[in-house]
Order: C-alpha cells, then structure tokens, then sequence
C-alpha cells in the first residue's frame, strides 16, 4: 500500500469509526428516551376507569310532589383522584307512583349545561343552546343529540336512592365516563 | 439540517459545546459528571410528572402521593425514578467529587470549578432535605422536625433560621408550602445555574486528564469518543436504577402522625453521618456537633484547592492529601454504617435529645408510664408471664399501669398487697375459691409453667398505691363506658373513616397493633383468646381474618375491617366480657394510627396494602423487557465492535 493509500484508509477508518460511535450513542440515547418517554406520557392519558359507583341516598318518595319535576339536591361522598368529600349534587325527579320515580341527570347531554323546568310551557328548557325536552326527557327541538339521560335508582324503604354517573356529551349514545 | 443551519447556528453551537480534546483520550472514569447531570436531567423530568398529582397540602399530601404510586399507570415508575434518582445523584456527586480529588482537578487554574462544585454538593444535599418532607410521611416528617431543630442549635441565630425554616414554631402547613417551593423552584434553579458555571468553567481549561506525562502524548476528542463512553455508563446506570426501582421499592414509611410516639425516627442514610456523629456532642457541646462540625467540613472542601497549591497531580506523590482522602471516606462510612445500625432510645447511656424517638420494646402509648417495672429488668420467667398475661386476655380485665380494662381489679401495684404465690396461683387457676361471684374466667388449662410465669410478672407489679389508668389514650376493653350504641358483629354498620383511605406501613403497625390489639386479638392475631359469656366464647382471630372481612383487594378489605376499627362492636352472646372497642369514635387511635394496623392486618392475611392497582405494565415485566432490550443492543454493538476491530480487514 502507498502511503497515500494507507492515510487515506485510515482517515476511512477513523471516520467509519466514527459513526460507528455516533451511531450507537445514538441508538442508546434513544432507546433511554423512549424508555422513559413512554410510560411518562402514558400516566399523563386519560385517568383509570372508576370503581363500581355507590347509591346515596337523594329523598324520600313521600316528599316529593306527584306529577311535575323537581330539582332535587342532596349529599353524595365523592371520590375525586385521592380527595373524599361529602358533595352536593341534585338531580331531576318525577314522580309518578310511590313505586316509581324517574331520574334525569341534570347535565344536558348536547355539550353539558345545566338545564331547567319551565312550568308554564310544560317543557325542560337548557339556556346555552336552546334544546327543549318534554317531561319524558324527549328532545323536541334544539341541538341535544338524545333525550335526558336517565341515573340509576331505586327506592329503599321509601327513600329514593340514585346511583351518581356522568355521561359523554355530543354524542348520540348513552355512555358512562364516570 | 441545512435548511435549519441557515437560519440558527446550530453546527457553530455544537462544535462549541463538544470539541474538545481530551488529553490521553476518553476515559470511563470521566463519566461521572455526565452521568450527574443525566441523573439530573431524569430528576427534573419525574418531578414535574409528579407534580401533575401532588399537591403541597398537609391533607393531601400524602395520599395525592400513594394515588400516583398506585393507581397511575406508570406512576411507580415516574415516583420511583424521582425516589433512587435522588440516592443515585448524592452517591455520584460523592464519587465525583472523590475522582476529581484523586486527579488533582481542583488545582490552579481550576480552583473556581471546584469551589462550584462545593456550591452544587450543598445543593444537592439540600434538594435531598427539602424533598423527603413532600410525602408528608412518618420518616419525612420526623427528619424535617429534627433537621430544622438542629439548624435551631446554632447560637444566637438559630431560632430565626428555625422559623425561618418552619414558616413558624412548629412543624405544619406553612413548613410543607415552603420546603416545597425550596424544593421544586429555587434550589433547582439554583441547581441549573451553577451546573452551567460550572460546566462551562470546566470547558474553559478542558479535561485535566492524566497526570503521568507519558499517558498524555495521544489525545481524544469529547464526540464522539468520551460521548459514547458517558452513554454507556448512562445506560447501566439506568438499568441498575431500574432494578432498584421495580425490586427495592421505595418505602412507604405510613402517614405523618406527629403525636405518635411508637415510631423510630431516623435520618435518610446519607445524613446518618452527621446524626452519628452528633452523639458524641452532648449537652452544652451540642451546637459544636451540629453547626461547628458541618461548618468545618464545608470550610475544609472550600480551602481544598488554596492550601493546596502545589501542582503536582500523581496521587502517588500526594501522600497528605491521599491521607486525608482516605480519612475523610473511611470515617464518613463508618459513621453511616454505624448510624444505621444504631437503635438510640434502648441503650442506657442518654442519648442528645435531637436523635429522639422512643423505645422499640412494646412501651404502651402512654410515655409517662412503663409497663416494665421501675428500676431493674424482668426476669425470664417474669417477661414470659408479662407476654402470657397480654396474649391470654389479662389486660383485657386487669389495668397494668394505665393499659388495659377495668372488669376486674387494678395489678399495677398486685406486687405490694402481700398475696402469697400460692394465692394467686390459685386465683388464676379457680378464682371461685376466692369469690362465688366471680367473673373471672378460670384458667386451669394453662400449664403449670404458665401459671407460675404469670405469678413472677405479676409479683413484680409495684407500682405504688393509688396507681391507677395514666393519661388518656389506653383503651377500655370490656366495661364502663354505654356500649349500647355499638353496632352488633355481624351489622356492617357504620361507614369507614378517614383511615381506610391512607396507606398505612405494616411494620409500624405491627408495633401499634403489639400495644392495643393483642391483647385481645393474641399474639399475630392467631391465638384463641377467651371471651367468656360471649357466643363462640372467644374472641375473632384475625390472622386468618373471616371470609367474609378477607378480599385479595386491598381497598375492599380495608373497607370492611375500617368501620368495626372505627366504631366497635359487640359480639354475640349473653354477656361478652370483651368487645371491640370504637378506636376511632373514642380517639384512642388516630386515624393514621389505625391506617397503620389496618396495613398490618393485611399483611398478616397476605394482602399488600400498597398493591399497585394500575401499573401500565408490570414492574417486573417493564425490567426485564428493558434489560432485554438493552441486552440486544449490547450484543448488537459487542458485534459491531468485533467486526470493526483491526485484525479483521475488509
């Protein structure tokens, strides 16, 4: 080999050397940040899905009136992330019989206002984007993509107890989120 | 990149920052300072994941942290790394710090790296302070409280740094706010600033590399050479830091209970030193162990690079500074391994009240008294009948220097009423030959042994007329009190309390549980204890606890055995001597007391409070996952490098 020949093939060397140390500095640096990357964007997704909810107590049956809605609170123990706390929440109740109570969320299924009775139109009102419901919760005009969204209940030596759910709104299906 | 080149000097900015030669080539031994900074890098990155969970309130503190550890996925990883980075980051500023020494690399010009050196070491140990008081733990709590007493000790103005320390005179919510913005703001930032002094101190004069002449004819640049080396340092040392995270988890040392006086404080191991070190100041010599000492160290590490001015660098020919190299090394670990070995509280001697805590024999929750007689240990047999006469029930009738029930007759003082042995051993055996009327249960089936074991305790009782309950919080088993509001065994009446939802530290209340519950429940919860006049005539084992308490969950099993801690209960039966008392409802217990026992008796059914119910991917599972990815690039480079190596040509 000419000693040009042999620089040259060093200087190669050297250089293939080179990016073999590159290359794997690299690789290892990027191995250890998706390592980590990884788990540390996954704690940040959307939180686990809750525990089997729990029934409070909201009223007895006895007191509430027959027929028209009524906007009911009551208190609830709720478990937010590591805070527990006594709440209040409320919910719509219509009664029709000392057996049966129906129960709306309060929160419109179109994009989560709180809605009202209006008593003189005989009609559910929400003031963000005009849906109207009937009493069965049925949407007759306005934005809402499905009626009311009904809580699970049931009555318990006379008190109506309600099972406290959230519901993901905009859309036309009744789904838990919480 | 050219088009980025263009407009950002981004060639010009990396040539800065990694050209450099590095005389005698790249090392491994350099990668400790790299490895610092990775390590610090990873702290930054974990601690503010964790701060999208935590939050700096004494309430909350500590469970918005088990919540992360436990129901994050992920979260133990993000938890753990923060946890070990934080042993990882003081063991490598040590070994840095050692390495630059041997190396001479403090000496002119370089005086000013080293001098932020010392800067960044005391910042370190400070981040190391002001972190462990964020969980709001047992162990974090107790070494801020001695921590900021110890800064107290300074003359004249060491009241003020405590206050300054505290937000106040006692240990509570203004400390927590502000050990926490020292901890997440300040000292980081503190931290970065003078990282980059120092880094770019260091850049200045360029590795000082080695000090035989003839090891510095050939040199090496920084990139890629030293780069690759620091990153395969890096990478084991993530691995390792792996192992420990996902095997030696980090403790859970149980909730801050500052009235609680079962639990032994004791500083985090890298102060351990000082806390050794400081029993040898007692008294008035105090301030000398805590402030002179510390300050004299400092001072030394300071004065290191200005009376040292000689430029040689060999080790071999530093003799004194090898010397006291050595020293200093040798009796920081001595002292560390010592301190932890160390169990104050239950030698003889005093010890300087600032080391604290109390006694690990099973004292009761009552300081002012001591079930041990005064003056004088038991005898064998004696200590045998003490332990017959908690695990068969005893004290569930008989008070005992303020612990215990009070059916039957106060013992306190049973040693002074001039009762023959054979009186009381009959007495334990038939008590209906005394009295008709009784209610004592008899005891005939217990050994002759035991009986007469019981006696020796018994006779060593004296603690003077008029010994009656001590201060407050000794339970009642069995009487006084109305317990006609005590829910039935068997209702699951009663909500749980606050309690149930604290993860509590199994070995501490293994030591709470020895004091209040053993009584009744037996020693482990196993023994059969006799509950005379109630249904089954005993009272429940709760190792193994009833099926119907028992859940492989931890949340629902401490939610069925919480409320009958909390409220009490009563068994079933005509008349039951014993029944459970409201630990809870009376106060008797905290509710991180209880968080602690409820831990204990899981544990004793084989359930893990601290289970980890949203892992992401199993802990062990994720190690070796790693290890294995790891492992494959490892062989992969191992290839490259045999392909590459000079023997071989193309």
């Amino acid at each position: 080999m000419t000693e040009r020949n042999k620089f040259i093939s060093k200087k190669q060397a050297e250089e293939s050397r080179r990016g073999f140390l590159k290359t794997v500095t690299g690789v290892l640096g990027s191995l250890l940040g998706l390592i980590v990357a990884i788990p540390f964007l996954d704690a940040l997704g959307i939180g686990g899905k809750k525990g089997a909810g729990h029934f409070a107590r909201v009223a007895s049956v006895h007191s509430l009136p027959s027929g028209n809605p009524k906007d009911v609170s009551f208190q609830d123990m709720s478990q937010d992330a590591y805070i527990r706390q006594m709440v209040t929440r409320d919910v719509w109740t219509i009664k029709h019989s000392e057996q049966d109570v129906t129960v709306f969320s309060p929160i419109c299924p179109h994009l989560g206002c709180r809605y009202n009775w209006h008593a003189d139109k005989n009609e559910f009102i929400c003031p963000c984007h005009g849906s109207v419901f009937n009493k069965e919760g049925k949407v007759l005009a306005g934005p809402a993509p499905r009626p009311l969204d009904t809580l699970p209940k049931h009555i318990v030596n006379g008190d109506l107890e309600v099972k406290w759910e959230r519901f993901q709104v905009g859309i036309p299906q009744k789904k838990v989120v919480s | 990149m050219h088009w980025l080149q263009e407009r950002w000097p981004v060639k010009e900015v990396f040539r800065l920052a990694m050209e450099e030669d590095i005389p005698g080539g790249p090392r491994y031994s350099y990668s400790v300072g790299s490895s610092l900074l990775f390590i610090f890098g990873l702290q930054v990155v974990s601690g503010i994941w964790q701060l999208f969970y935590y939050v700096p309130t004494i309430d909350h503190a500590y469970n918005s942290v088990n919540y992360l550890r436990l129901e994050v996925p992920f979260g133990w990883l993000i938890h753990g790394i923060h946890y070990w980075g934080a042993q990882a980051m003081i063991i490598l500023v040590a070994l840095h710090m050692v390495r630059v020494f041997i190396w001479g690399a403090y000496k002119r010009p370089r005086e000013l790296t080293w001098l932020m050196g010392v800067v960044l070491l005391l910042l370190t140990l400070g981040l190391s302070f002001t972190g462990a008081l964020l969980p709001w733990d047992e162990k974090g709590y107790f070494a801020a409280e001695v921590g900021t007493s110890i800064a107290g000790t300074v003359p004249l103005v060491g009241n003020w740094i405590k206050g300054l320390l505290r937000g106040g005179a006692s240990m509570d919510q203004l400390t927590l706010s502000r050990f926490f913005i020292t901890h997440v703001a300040i000292l980081p930032g503190l931290l970065m600033m003078f990282i980059g002094v120092h880094v770019i101190a260091f850049r200045k004069q360029g590795s000082v590399g080695p000090w035989k002449e003839s090891k510095r004819q050939t040199s090496g640049p920084f990139w890629p050479d030293q780069v690759y080396k620091d990153m395969v340092v890096i990478s084991v040392l993530f691995l390792i830091l792996l192992g420990l995270i996902v095997f030696v988890r980090a403790p859970i040392t149980g909730p801050a209970d500052p009235i609680d006086t079962t639990y032994q404080p004791k500083p985090e191991w890298n102060f351990l030193f000082l806390y050794q070190a400081l029993k040898a100041f007692k008294g008035a010599w105090e301030p000398v162990g805590t402030v002179g000492l510390p300050l004299l160290g400092i001072l030394l590490l300071i004065l290191v690079p200005f009376v040292d001015r000689k430029l040689r660098r060999n080790p071999a020919k530093r003799p004194v500074a090898m010397a006291l190299l050595g020293v200093a090394a040798a009796s920081i670990i001595t002292l560390t391994i010592t301190g932890y070995l160390s169990h104050p509280g239950q030698s003889a001697a005093g010890t300087s009240g600032s080391s604290g805590g109390s006694s690990q024999q099973a004292a009761p929750a009552d300081t002012t008294h001591s079930v041990d007689p005064p003056g004088g240990q038991l005898s064998a047999n004696a200590k045998q009948g003490k332990q017959l006469f908690n695990s068969l029930g005893c004290v569930g009738c008989h008070t005992v220097n303020g612990q215990g029930g009070k059916v039957g007759p106060n013992l306190s003082n049973e040693g002074n009423r001039g009762r023959s042995r054979s009186w009381l051993i009959s007495q334990i055996q038939n008590p209906k030959v005394h009295d008709q009327s009784t209610v004592m249960p008899s005891f005939s089936g217990q050994t002759q042994q035991h009986v007469e074991d019981i006696v020796d305790y018994l006779l060593t009782l004296k603690s003077g007329p008029g010994a009656s309950g001590g201060a407050g919080s000794a339970p009642v088993a069995g009487a006084a009190a109305d317990t006609s509001a005590l829910p039935k065994s068997g209702e699951r009446k009663g909500k749980p309390g606050p309690a149930a939802y604290m993860i509590g530290n199994p070995e501490h209340g293994k030591q709470i549980f020895t004091q209040q519950c053993e009584s009744c429940h037996g020693l482990h919860g196993t023994d059969n204890v006799p509950n005379p006049g109630s249904a089954d005539g005993k009272v429940p084992p709760l190792n193994p606890i009833d099926s119907t308490l028992y859940s492989r969950n931890a949340q629902t099993f401490v939610e069925h055995i919480d409320p009958i801690i909390q409220h009490g209960s009563m068994p079933a039966g005509p008349h039951p001597q014993l029944h459970m008392l409201p630990f809870g409802d009376s106060h008797s217990l905290t509710q991180e007391q209880i968080a602690e026992v409820e831990a204990y008796v899981l544990q004793l059914n084989g359930v893990d409070r601290a289970q980890i119910t949203h892992p992401g991917i199993e802990p062990e599972h994720f190690f070796w996952g790693t290890l294995a990815l790891f492992g494959l690039m490892g062989l992969v480079v191992a290839i490259g490098m045999i392909r590459r190596s000079p023997t071989r040509r193309h």
